[in-house]
């Protein structure tokens, strides 16, 4: 093919296929942009954002809630750094917290703080778990929908893309108002406290889950149910 | 590595110059997705959670000069898209400037998608697709450039 046009041709006319595409290039940009703006904008936070002040400690523990139950001033407080994902959590959830709470906490003698603290390089949807049961939380439902969380966890943490349609689901059937819930689930709402759960994690040296720190002591090596009960009677006096 | 030309009536558009125009807009696109996403216009990037777009985002590393790094992206690819777009013109074809402002661009344009890169893999720790994304673009492009080298020579 020669680099010199046969006359007569229209100037610029060789050039409309190329115009065409780039024509497609733009509405597909255009549509994709407008889609994340309108259709999808501000939707669900899946993962940590920057939190200003995190570097300051009253800042820190200030927005580093946890999701408490019992007498805050039982002479035991046990610090739980969770992760929804985390299939040795959910053995925790289903063997230990129970009892915990049924034999400790209802005799008034632990105070349990759960954190949040997904561990974001392997468990892809674990950020977003945590979100989601804060957004139970604000129905009063943590703990339904953390049980839910933790008796699912197979199927939802096996999806390839953010569960928010289980999570709406298992929301739904432990009796919160759904829409609520969704709008609270597809914003970033909790995505600062969940952030801030983390740094506290790192600060206080939790490295997995799940973690417990019990009176200000990291509990390492403990054996089961009963082995923890001992431990925690310890600090409460018996 | 040039493909054939396009008639444009009278002289060939280089189809590796329309290749970097079509790059440069999806490029522009991109940025201005991870743009938009910093100013806070769009609330979550969707590239999954294991992506680490905020991670990488939310970086010190996200501020180049002052300027979030989005930004001088869209800023580049839109250079480059009027570049190209004046490059396939029939009067600048043959026009050394030209060809020189896009190879210098692509160039630019590919160190510093591999300087972000290499942030992200050794310094940030985390991947963002769209950023990866972006560096493929980037890359394709530069490749696309290396004939105004010769073009440049021929004069």
């Amino acid at each position: 093919m020669g680099r010199r046009n046969r006359s007569g041709a229209s100037k610029g006319g060789g050039l409309r296929p190329f115009y065409l595409v780039l024509a497609l290039v733009a509405v597909v940009g255009i549509a994709a942009l407008g889609y994340a703006v309108v259709g999808g904008g501000r939707g669900a936070v899946l993962e940590p954002i920057e939190v200003e002040g995190l570097d300051d400690p009253r800042t820190l523990v200030a927005k580093a809630e946890g999701v408490a139950v019992g007498d805050p001033s039982a002479p035991a407080k046990l610090l739980i750094f969770n992760d929804f994902q985390c299939p040795a959590c959910g053995n925790f959830a289903a063997q230990v917290t129970p009892f915990l709470k049924a034999e400790l906490v209802d005799a008034g003698k632990l105070y349990l703080v759960y954190h949040d603290f997904p561990l974001v390089q392997i468990h892809r949807h674990a950020f977003i778990a945590a979100r989601a049961a804060r957004c139970a939380g604000e129905q009063g439902k943590y703990w339904e929908f953390y049980s839910a969380l933790f008796g699912q966890q197979d199927r939802w943490s096996s999806r390839p893309r953010a569960p928010l349609d289980d999570f709406e689901d298992y929301a739904a059937a432990a009796g919160l108002d759904r829409e609520a819930f969704g709008a609270c689930l597809r914003s970033d709402r909790y995505a600062d406290v969940v952030t801030a759960n983390m740094q506290l994690g790192r600060q206080l040296g939790v490295d997995g889950t799940p973690t417990l720190i019990l009176n200000g002591r990291r509990v390492r090596n403990w054996q089961g149910y009963a082995d923890l009960k001992r431990l925690i009677e310890g600090e409460a006096g018996g | 590595m040039d493909a054939g030309p396009v008639e444009t009536g009278g002289v060939a558009a280089p189809l590796t110059r329309m290749g970097i125009a079509v790059l440069s807009l999806a490029g522009l696109f991109i940025a201005a997705y991870l743009l938009l996403h910093r100013l806070g216009v769009v609330g979550t990037l969707e590239c999954g959670a294991d992506g680490g777009c905020s991670v990488v985002q939310s970086s010190r590393w996200a501020v180049f000069l002052g300027i979030p790094v989005p930004a001088w992206g869209v800023g580049g690819y839109g250079l480059l898209f009027g570049t190209a777009l004046a490059a396939v013109q029939p009067r600048l074809v043959g026009d050394r400037r030209v060809a020189a402002a896009l190879f210098g661009l692509s160039a630019f344009a590919f160190a510093f998608s591999l300087y972000l890169t290499a942030l992200e893999a050794f310094v940030i720790h985390a991947w963002c697709r769209w950023c990866l994304a972006s560096a493929g673009i980037a890359t394709a492009i530069f490749l696309l450039s290396l004939p105004e080298i010769r073009r440049l020579r021929r004069g």
